[in-house]
């Protein structure tokens, strides 16, 4: 009989350190290959890891609670055979990396405003007003924790919003110790890496204090859309988890075109801003990333992929932000988009808006125009995995070839439901767009 | 010192009641010459006579019905309903006579009467001989219930339920009349009522157990404590009102908490524990409260052993509610 | 025997009648009960007390001043006579109409109408409905809204007596009504079994709310029920108070030599609805009065004490007006008296309240209050 040591791999990326959460087995206990044997937590994730090799567990060398320095001694087992003892390296998945900005493109000068509708602001409701990206993958969130009464009691002693708790106890409820740990953790301490610090938690809701009452306050209930417009936020944010991406287009090609078809879009009756020709490259990029064309069944923890392409357009009222649907505009012409867009514009503004011109859209756009600043991560329109902020056009300096040059450029803030659509897959979709949209011949060529 | 099973230490206490108070008087269905059909009166016959040891018509609600008008005499008769089955006959005089009598008369009269019966499954008695319907009585304002789990408790808890001014209905575990053995001490002595015991402590998790379901929970710990869970077993001995204090001190504790009863679950007294363990200790839970009981069907016959809330039953609900 | 007794249903009729007093006035010697007149006025003027209070009562409830009241109008002579029958140191265990004996063994006026009122000097702190009144010290029980239930419990107060071997009776007030309970069958078969100095009284008064006595059994009589349980039975005219006390005074007497209990149907008339919450128009004629009233028992007591020269209409009004002053003067004081205190609610559950009643007396404490005391 031989022992194998089995040490702690780096289960993340760069992971320094892991924390015992559960064992699954105990000392004498018999195991096989990939049999769950431990839950360890580190600052990325808590993940089981399973038995190197069959055999017996002859120690385990650390206890629940403890924290394991990457490459110790995890848990010595007896393996049949006379084999050396040797180190396993199991190839855990790695947590998602964010991707790699995407190089500024050059541009050309000009100075039109990417417009869709009307009165444009600069912020939008629910849109994030901090202007760093949050931190994505250990930025977990949970609407509605499991936890026991006495672990409730523990989270609120120590000021640990359990919903921002990773749970590691059965069930997926978070535990005593997830709540020591979170509470002990969320104290400053060496950063050992360049991971973000996570933002403040927020306080739970039903803790949220009231703010002082002032003889000079106006008071002015929630009601009607704005009503809506708060829980849809909330519970998009409370739900989702929202992680960005930003870049800028550059819109040398794009401003051509649209000069260009222009007239001809006016002699149909349609006046043509930049708006159709964003959701024609929105299409197009979501027929090559199909994963974003999507909603989630939240219930049914399953992600509902769409064959059609109803896009949301979001749109300013006096009532409030409101979500027009665009249907079926992968089989819409530039300019039937734009007289459609002008419709529901139209009929939204006049508060005349019917029931078949909202909702059912699987990926919306928020254009700030005039308004938009350097960036604003939109909020997702739940249940949608993601959501395209557009920016005003501006005349900024950038690089051709080697010199500098006026060129107009726009800012694109993206955010995507991490839960469902990894950095990667995010990024990959948004410089299809940007693509497409430097280069918007490439609409004409590969349409449909 | 004697050793008793807890037939005799109830007749002891009878004994010893009668003794002590000519007002005590003892009536029932066969508690005369026969001594009961569990034997619980043997003997007392020959010693006070028919005046005070009384076999009755076959009639519950006369039985209890005749003991309030005794009770408002003054006297302090101690009825034997043969089977706790059998009592429903006697229903309305407990409910809306004995329990409400001092109430309704502004204190003005009181009645004082104990009602024994024996109570529980488990000795292939059948749907009509194995009820346990604490509940119906937990649940009436103005009597007390109590249920003992051993020869010393059921003789304190007997002298005290006779002491006490309210009227008492006393449950008798009738799986441990023989099979209960402990030494009890000659002469008078009381158990409070009101009074928990903590028969086995413990850290991992709260056990409320009664009569003959106490055995089968101590059972349980015991094989419990094999796998590392040390479950703190608490004999309740009164039902109502119950000893609150020592059940809340016992689930701060540990966190955690299950009860066992042979009565059917829904409504029954488990749900009343669970509650007031909810009010008290709620943030004390480590885990959702747990009841072992029996079913919500009528007593099986054939099937007593399955429909009874066994150690078998017990232990998995242990174990899971101290590793939730 | 009165052959021409009205009874409440013709059935009824067959067997023999106890009465007394006769139509011209005179007491039949076989069953006069030898009272004085000083007796009788005494009876008379209790009665008639009974009676005007009835009518008082039933007005203060229509006026929306209490809220209940049961009341005993024609069955005076049967509650009040069987009562008188009874001694000091026994037991009444009323049904709930029979108030006019409770003040009759000394009841206070005022406590009974701070009953009617649910104030807070009612002995029974308003728990329960108004005619629920008790007084142990008068040996009068606490009532029960239930029919039948005080039967055994009377049988085992007489129980309890013979076997302290104390001269202590108990006297029970039922309904015909409550013949058809099982506390009824317990109750006079427990009678028979131990022999208890119990007497058993039932008001035949023809209904029980809207049902007819033929609606509660298929014999002839209730007395004859007795015989079942291996104790005599016996009919009496309930509306004459001399057979009253008479047949009751032996029924006592029987009890107290040992020779066990009585049952005694007392023929009688609900001339009232069940309560002030029933009409009876809707189920009986008005003709079915017109007998009852002509031998009202309070008119026959007057004539026999008018034709001895005992009574006259002078004493008459003084004696309504005397009533009438009490009366008005105990309601007057009853309707100044508040509500009983909150924290009464939690006494007398048990003897002392236990943790559970202490917790929740303290919530109600410090909670919010009921939106209008009544």
């Amino acid at each position: 009989m031989s022992k194998f040591e089995f040490k702690l791999p780096d289960i993340g990326e760069g992971v320094a350190e892991g924390e015992i959460v559960n064992w699954l087995v105990n000392e004498g206990d018999s195991v096989s290959e990939n049999q769950e044997m431990v839950e360890v937590m580190t600052d990325k994730a808590t993940v089981t890891i399973g038995a190197p090799k069959t055999g017996k567990v002859a120690e385990r060398r650390f206890k629940v609670g403890d924290t394991v320095p990457v490459g110790q001694v995890l848990v010595v087992l007896d393996v049949g055979g006379g084999g050396a003892a040797a180190a396993a390296a199991p190839a855990p998945a790695p947590a998602a990396a964010a991707p790699a900005a995407a190089a500024p493109a050059p541009a050309k000068a000009e100075t039109t405003v990417a417009s869709a509708v009307g009165d444009l602001r600069e912020t939008l409701p629910g849109m994030s007003k901090s202007a760093a990206p949050a931190p994505a993958a250990s930025d977990y969130f949970s609407d509605k924790p499991l936890a026991a009464p006495a672990t409730r009691k523990l989270a609120r002693e120590l000021g640990v919003d359990l919903r921002t708790v990773s749970p590691s106890g059965s069930a997926g409820r978070v535990t005593r110790e997830d709540v020591e740990r979170a509470s002990s953790g969320a104290r400053p301490g060496p950063a050992g890496h360049a991971a973000p610090a996570p933002a403040a938690a927020p306080a739970p809701l039903p803790e949220a204090p009231r703010p002082a009452s002032r003889a000079t306050d106006e008071r002015v209930p929630v009601r009607g859309m704005r009503k809506r417009i708060w829980e849809n936020m909330a519970r998009s944010k409370h739900t989702a988890a929202h992680f960005h991406y930003i870049d800028e287009v550059n819109c040398a090609e794009l401003i051509a075109m649209r000069d260009r078809f222009k007239p001809h879009a006016e002699r149909s009756g349609a006046k043509l801003t930049f708006l159709p020709f964003l959701v024609k490259a929105v299409v197009a990029a979501l027929k090559r990333h199909p994963r974003l064309n999507s909603v989630i069944d939240e219930a049914a923890m399953e992600h509902v992929l769409r064959h059609q392409y109803d896009i949301g357009i979001a749109i300013s009222t006096d009532a409030g932000l409101m979500v027009a649907a665009l249907r079926d505009a992968d089989r819409l012409s530039i300019v039937e988009i734009a007289k459609e867009i002008e419709r529901l514009g139209a009929a939204a503004k006049a508060g005349k808006i019917q029931k078949e011109d909202l909702g059912g859209t699987s990926f919306t756009i928020s254009s700030l125009g005039k308004l938009g600043g350097l960036m604003a991560p939109p909020i997702i329109n739940y249940p949608e995995v993601g959501i395209m902020g557009v920016h005003a056009m501006k005349r900024k300096p950038v690089v051709k070839g080697d010199q500098i040059v006026v060129g107009d450029v726009m800012n694109l803030s993206f955010s995507f439901d991490h839960r469902i659509i990894d950095g990667d897959v995010g990024a990959g979709f948004a410089q299809e767009i940007i693509g497409y949209l430097e280069q918007p011949d490439r609409l004409l060529v590969e349409m449909s | 010192m004697a050793q008793m099973n807890m037939v005799q230490s109830i007749n002891d206490a009878l004994r010893v009641a009668m003794r002590a108070d000519a007002n005590v008087v003892v009536l029932g269905e066969d508690v005369g010459k026969v001594g009961g059909v569990f034997r619980v009166t043997q003997g007392l016959f020959d010693e006070f006579g028919d005046e005070r040891v009384i076999d009755t018509p076959l009639s519950e609600n006369g039985i209890v019905g005749c003991a309030v008008g005794m009770g408002l005499y003054g006297m302090k008769p101690i009825c034997e309903i043969q089977f706790a089955d059998f009592i429903w006959p006697a229903y309305d005089q407990i409910v809306n006579e004995l329990a409400k009598y001092r109430y309704r008369s502004g204190g003005d009269h009181s009645c004082k009467v104990v009602i024994r019966t024996p109570v529980g499954g488990g000795i292939k008695g059948g749907h009509y001989h194995s009820q346990h319907p604490e509940s119906a009585f937990i649940h009436v304002p103005g009597i007390k219930v109590v249920c003992p789990s051993n020869p010393y408790d059921a003789k304190g808890l007997l002298l005290a339920s006779l002491a006490d001014p309210d009227p008492v209905i006393f449950f008798e575990p009738k799986r441990l009349y023989r099979a209960a053995k402990g030494d009890v001490p000659e002469g008078a002595y009381t158990v409070p009522l009101e009074s928990a015991r903590v028969v086995r402590p413990g850290t991992s998790v709260t056990v409320l157990a009664y009569g003959a379901m106490l055995y089968e929970a101590l059972d349980a710990a015991a094989k419990a404590a094999e796998k590392g869970v040390e479950a703190e077993v608490i004999d309740l001995r009164t039902l109502w009102p119950v000893d609150i204090n020592t059940i809340i001190d016992s689930v701060k504790r540990t966190g955690r908490l299950v009860v066992v009863h042979e009565a059917p679950r829904t409504l029954g007294f488990g749900a009343e524990l669970l509650s007031l363990v909810v009010e008290r200790a709620f943030y004390h839970l480590e885990a959702a409260p747990v009841r072992v009981t029996g079913f919500d069907t009528p007593f099986p016959y054939a099937l007593e052993m399955e429909y009874m809330p066994l150690s078998h039953r017990i232990l998995p609900a242990l174990l899971d509610t101290a590793r939730a | 025997m009165n052959p021409k007794l009205p009874t409440p249903h013709s059935s009824l009729q067959s067997a023999e009648i106890v009465s007394a007093l006769r139509p011209d006035g005179t007491l039949d010697p076989a069953h006069d009960p030898g009272l004085s007149d000083q007796e009788v006025e005494y009876l008379y003027r209790q009665m008639v007390m009974t009676r005007q209070l009835d009518e008082r009562l039933v007005m203060l409830q229509r006026q929306g001043r209490i809220g209940f009241h049961v009341g005993s109008l024609g069955e005076e002579a049967s509650i009040l006579g069987s009562a008188y029958a009874m001694q000091k140191q026994d037991f009444l265990f009323p049904c709930y109409r029979e108030f006019g004996a409770a003040l009759m063994r000394g009841l206070p006026l005022q406590t009974f109408i701070d009953n009617m009122f649910g104030n807070a000097n009612d002995t029974v702190q308003g728990r329960q409905m108004p005619n629920h009144t008790t007084c142990r010290e008068v040996g009068w029980c606490s009532i029960s809204s239930p029919v039948g239930t005080q039967i055994t419990q009377a049988v085992g107060f007489a129980w309890a007596a013979k076997i302290k071997r104390e001269n202590k009776s108990s006297l029970v007030y039922f309904g015909d009504g409550a013949t058809s309970s099982s506390d009824f069958h317990s109750g006079m078969n427990f009678a028979g079994v131990f022999k208890v100095p119990c007497v058993l009284l039932c008001r035949n008064n023809g209904w029980a709310i809207s049902v007819p006595v033929e609606r509660q059994t298929a014999t002839k009589t209730f007395a004859e029920k007795a015989a079942a349980y291996g104790i005599p039975g016996v009919r009496v005219d309930g509306n004459d108070i001399f057979a009253m006390v008479s047949v009751t005074r032996q029924a006592r007497e029987r009890g107290e030599r040992g020779e066990g209990a009585t049952l005694i149907e007392a023929i009688t008339y609900r001339m009232g609805g069940h309560s002030t919450s029933d009409d009876p128009k809707a189920y009986r004629g008005a003709d079915a009065l017109a007998p009852w009233a002509a031998r009202d028992p309070i008119e026959r007591v007057r004539d026999y004490l008018t034709k001895k020269g005992v009574w006259d209409d002078a004493r008459e009004q003084a004696l309504v007006a005397e009533i009438d002053a009490r009366f008005k003067e105990a309601v007057s004081i009853a309707e100044r008296t508040p509500a009983p205190q909150l924290e009464s609610m939690f006494e007398d559950v048990y003897e002392s309240p236990p943790w559970h009643l202490q917790e929740q007396r303290q919530q109600l404490l410090s909670g919010p209050r009921a939106p209008s005391a009544h």
